[in-house]
C-alpha cells in the first residue's frame, strides 16, 4: 500500500529526514515513536503533501503510483488522511459545510455518487455518536474556539467520516486526558480492518495501550533506527530513547562519530 | 464646479481632494462618459426580479428602476412609505415606520450611458424598524446611480439597515447617508458590497443623544477591476455613546478597496466608547486595500480602540482543507468566504444571513482572475 524508500526531506534548507524507509501493508497498524525533533511530524506532512517539504532523494509509492506527484487533495481522494498534531482553526468556515465539500469532492474524483444533505447528515450523526461528540460541533466553525481535546476528537471524527484507507495520526494523543485518549483510540479501533492501514505517530507509549500496533518503529535523527513488535514500545517506555541511541552507537561506528 | 467631484465631494477643494484621494481617477474615468438621464420605464428582466423577490419581504417592498418607482413590482401602499419628487425631478422616499421596508434599486442600461438620482428620508420614531437596501442590475452600457439618505432615529427607537451591493460591472453607485441618533437610539447597519465598476459610500453618523449606540459591520469582496470606497465618519457628540465598527475587506485581481474610518469624540462626550476594527485580505499582487482608521478625541473620559490589518490567505488553513480532499480553488473560496462571513456572525436574522452568504458566494474571487 505505502512504500517509502530512502526518503530524504529538507525543510527550510535543513535536512530533516535522512534516508527513511518504511513499508505499510493493508490491515496493518504501524506506530512511529521517537524523540522530539526526530522528524516524526515531517513524515506526516510530506506524506500529506504540504508545501515547503522538499524531497531531495528517495521515493514514496502509494498503491504502486508515485505519491509525491499528487496534490494534497488528490492524495485525500486516493484514501490518505492526516490527523494533524495542531489542527488549524478556521473561523467563518462551517464544519458541516466543509466536511460535506470534502467528502463529496473525494467521491467525485473516485467516480462515486455525491451525497445529498440528508444522506450526509445521517452519516455524520452515526460517526458523532461513536466519538461521543455533540451535534453542536457541526454548526461551529472548523476548530474555532475548540479545546485541545475537542480539536483532536474532531480530527478523528473527520477520519471516521472520510473513511480513508491509509490514516496517519500525528501525535493525536498529545494534550489529551485519559478519557479523551480512550475515545480517540475507540474511534481508531472501530475503523481497523483488513483493507485499512494506520501510521500512528506518537511520543509516548500510553496511546499504544489502547491502539495496539502490529509494528513499532523508532525514528531518530531522520531515519528508522529500530523496528519491532508492540513490545518494543514497552521497552522504550522503560529505558527511554537514550537506550536506542546508545545501542545504535554500538552497532554503527559511523554514528558514533556523528 | 468640477464634474462629479464637485457634485459628490463635500467641503472645500482641499477636503475633497483628500477624501477622494483613492477614487479620483475612477471618478475622472466616469466623467468622460456622455451620460444622459436614465430611462425609468425600462422593463425588469425576470432574472433580476428573482433576485429581489424574497418571500420574507413580500408586501413590504419598493422597487426602483433607474431611480424611478416601478409600481408593478412595488407594494406602494402596503409598505407605508410615501414617494414624491424633489424639485429636480428625482424620487424622494419618505418612511416613518417601525416596520420593515425592502428597497430595491435596479440599474437597467439603455443604449447610451445613463444616470439616475434618488433620495431617502427615514425617521424611526419608536420600536424597531428594519430597512433592507439592495442594489442590483444588468450588464450593459454604464449606469451611474446616486442615492442620498438622511436618517433620524429618535430616542428609544432602533433602526437596523442592511445594504446589499450586488452590481454588474457596468454599474456605479454613489451612496451618501447622514444619520442622527437621539438619546438612547440604536442604529445597527450591515453592508455587503460586491461587484460594480465603482461604489462609493459616504456614511456620516452623529451620536447626538446620550447613550446612543451605533453598530456598523461590513464587508467588501472585490475582484477584477472592482473599486469600492467606503468613508465612515462617526461623531460622538453626547455622553456615554457607543460606536462599534468592524469591517472586512477582500481584494483580488486588480481590485481596489478603501475603508476610511474616522471617529471623533467631541468635547464633553465623556464616557464615549469607540471601537473600529478592520481586517483585510489581499489576494493578488495587483490588488490594493487602503484601511485608514482615524481617531480624534476631544473629551477626557473616553474608551477608544482601533486596529487595521492587511494580510494574505492562511497557507496552513488552505493546506488543511486540501488535505481533506477539497480542491485548491474551492478551498480558497471557502476560506475567503469564511473570512468575510465572520463579520456577519452576530446577525440574528436567519433569512438575511442566508442572503448575505449567497451574495458573498456569488462574488467569491475565482482562481482564474487571481493570477492577473
Amino acid at each position: 500500500m505505502l512504500k517509502i524508500d530512502n526518503l530524504h526531506v529538507r525543510v527550510a534548507g535543513k535536512e530533516i529526514l535522512k534516508g527513511l524507509s518504511l513499508e505499510v501493508k493493508p490491515g496493518e497498524v504501524h506506530a512511529i515513536m521517537g524523540p522530539n525533533g526526530a522528524g516524526k511530524s515531517t513524515l506526516g506532512y510530506v506524506l500529506a503533501g504540504r508545501a515547503g517539504y522538499e524531497v531531495t532523494r528517495g521515493t514514496v509509492e502509494y498503491d504502486g503510483a508515485n505519491l509525491l506527484d499528487l496534490e494534497p487533495e488528490a492524495r485525500a481522494a486516493a484514501g490518505m488522511f492526516l490527523a494533524f498534531q495542531y489542527p488549524v482553526e478556521i473561523p467563518g468556515v462551517n464544519n458541516t459545510y466543509f466536511l460535506k465539500a470534502a467528502l463529496n469532492a473525494q467521491r467525485k474524483v473516485r467516480g462515486e455518487v455525491e451525497l445529498d444533505s440528508m444522506q450526509f447528515l445521517k452519516m455524520v450523526r452515526e460517526k458523532l455518536a461513536v466519538l461521543h461528540l455533540k451535534e453542536d460541533l457541526l454548526n461551529r466553525a472548523v476548530n474555532a474556539g475548540f479545546s485541545g481535546g475537542e480539536k483532536k476528537r474532531n480530527e478523528v471524527f473527520q477520519m471516521a467520516l472520510l473513511e480513508p484507507r491509509l490514516a496517519i495520526l500525528d501525535e493525536t494523543d498529545s494534550g489529551l486526558d485519559i478519557d479523551a485518549l480512550k475515545m480517540v483510540a475507540d474511534g481508531v479501533n472501530a475503523m481497523r480492518g483488513p483493507d485499512r492501514a494506520f501510521v500512528v505517530i506518537t511520543h509516548y507509549q500510553r496511546l499504544l495501550d489502547y491502539i495496539v500496533p502490529d509494528f513499532v518503529h523508532v525514528l531518530a535523527d531522520g531515519r528508522i533506527v529500530e523496528s519491532g513488535d508492540a513490545s518494543l514500545a514497552l521497552k522504550l517506555e522503560e529505558h527511554g530513547y537514550a537506550w536506542i541511541a546508545q545501542r545504535k552507537l554500538a552497532d554503527h561506528p559511523s554514528l558514533r562519530q556523528a | 464646479m468640477d464634474g462629479l467631484l464637485g457634485e459628490f465631494g463635500e467641503g472645500d477643494a482641499l477636503a475633497r481632494a483628500e477624501n477622494w484621494r483613492y477614487s479620483r481617477q475612477t471618478l475622472r474615468a466616469l466623467e468622460q462618459l456622455p451620460f444622459g438621464m436614465a430611462d425609468g420605464t425600462s422593463a425588469l428582466p425576470q432574472a433580476l426580479i428573482e433576485r429581489f423577490d424574497w418571500p420574507q419581504t413580500r408586501g413590504r417592498r419598493l422597487v426602483f428602476v433607474n431611480g424611478v418607482l416601478d409600481a408593478a413590482h412595488s407594494d406602494t401602499r402596503a409598505s407605508g412609505a410615501m414617494i414624491d419628487r424633489t424639485v429636480d425631478g428625482a424620487c424622494a422616499i419618505h418612511f416613518h415606520g417601525d416596520d420593515a421596508l425592502h428597497l430595491v434599486f435596479a440599474n437597467i442600461p439603455a443604449a447610451a450611458p445613463a444616470r439616475w438620482n434618488a433620495a431617502l428620508h427615514i425617521r424611526a420614531e419608536s420600536g424597531r424598524a428594519r430597512l433592507i437596501e439592495q442594489h442590483i442590475g444588468t450588464e450593459g452600457t454604464d449606469v451611474l446611480g446616486a442615492l442620498t439618505s438622511d436618517i433620524a432615529v429618535d430616542g428609544g427607537a432602533t433602526l437596523q439597515t442592511a445594504t446589499l451591493g450586488d452590481l454588474p460591472g457596468s454599474a456605479s453607485l454613489y451612496r451618501r447617508t447622514r444619520i442622527t441618533l437621539g438619546t438612547g437610539a440604536g442604529f445597527d447597519s450591515t453592508h455587503a458590497l460586491c461587484g460594480g465598476r465603482f461604489q462609493r459610500f459616504d456614511i456620516a453618523a452623529d451620536l447626538a443623544g446620550e447613550k446612543a449606540v451605533l453598530t456598523a459591520r461590513g464587508v467588501f469582496a472585490l475582484r477584477g477591476r472592482e473599486h469600492v470606497d467606503v468613508h465612515l465618519d462617526v461623531r460622538h457628540a453626547a455622553r456615554d455613546t457607543l460606536s462599534d465598527v468592524s469591517w472586512r475587506g477582500v481584494a483580488d485581481g486588480r481590485a481596489r478597496g478603501i475603508l476610511h474610518g474616522a471617529i471623533t469624540v467631541a468635547q464633553g462626550a465623556d464616557g464615549a466608547d469607540a471601537r473600529l476594527h478592520t481586517r483585510n485580505l489581499l489576494l493578488s499582487p495587483h490588488a490594493e486595500i487602503d484601511a485608514q482608521p482615524v481617531l480624534e478625541i476631544y473629551a477626557d473620559e473616553v474608551k477608544a480602540a482601533h486596529g487595521a490589518t492587511v494580510g494574505q490567505l492562511d497557507e496552513r488553513a488552505l493546506f488543511y482543507l486540501r488535505s481533506r480532499g477539497v480542491p485548491h480553488a474551492a478551498a480558497r473560496s471557502l476560506l475567503i468566504a469564511g473570512f468575510c462571513r465572520e463579520a456577519f456572525e452576530r446577525i440574528d436574522d436567519a433569512d438575511l444571513s442566508a442572503r448575505l452568504d449567497s451574495l458573498l458566494d456569488a462574488h467569491m474571487p475565482q482562481r482564474a482572475d487571481a493570477g492577473e
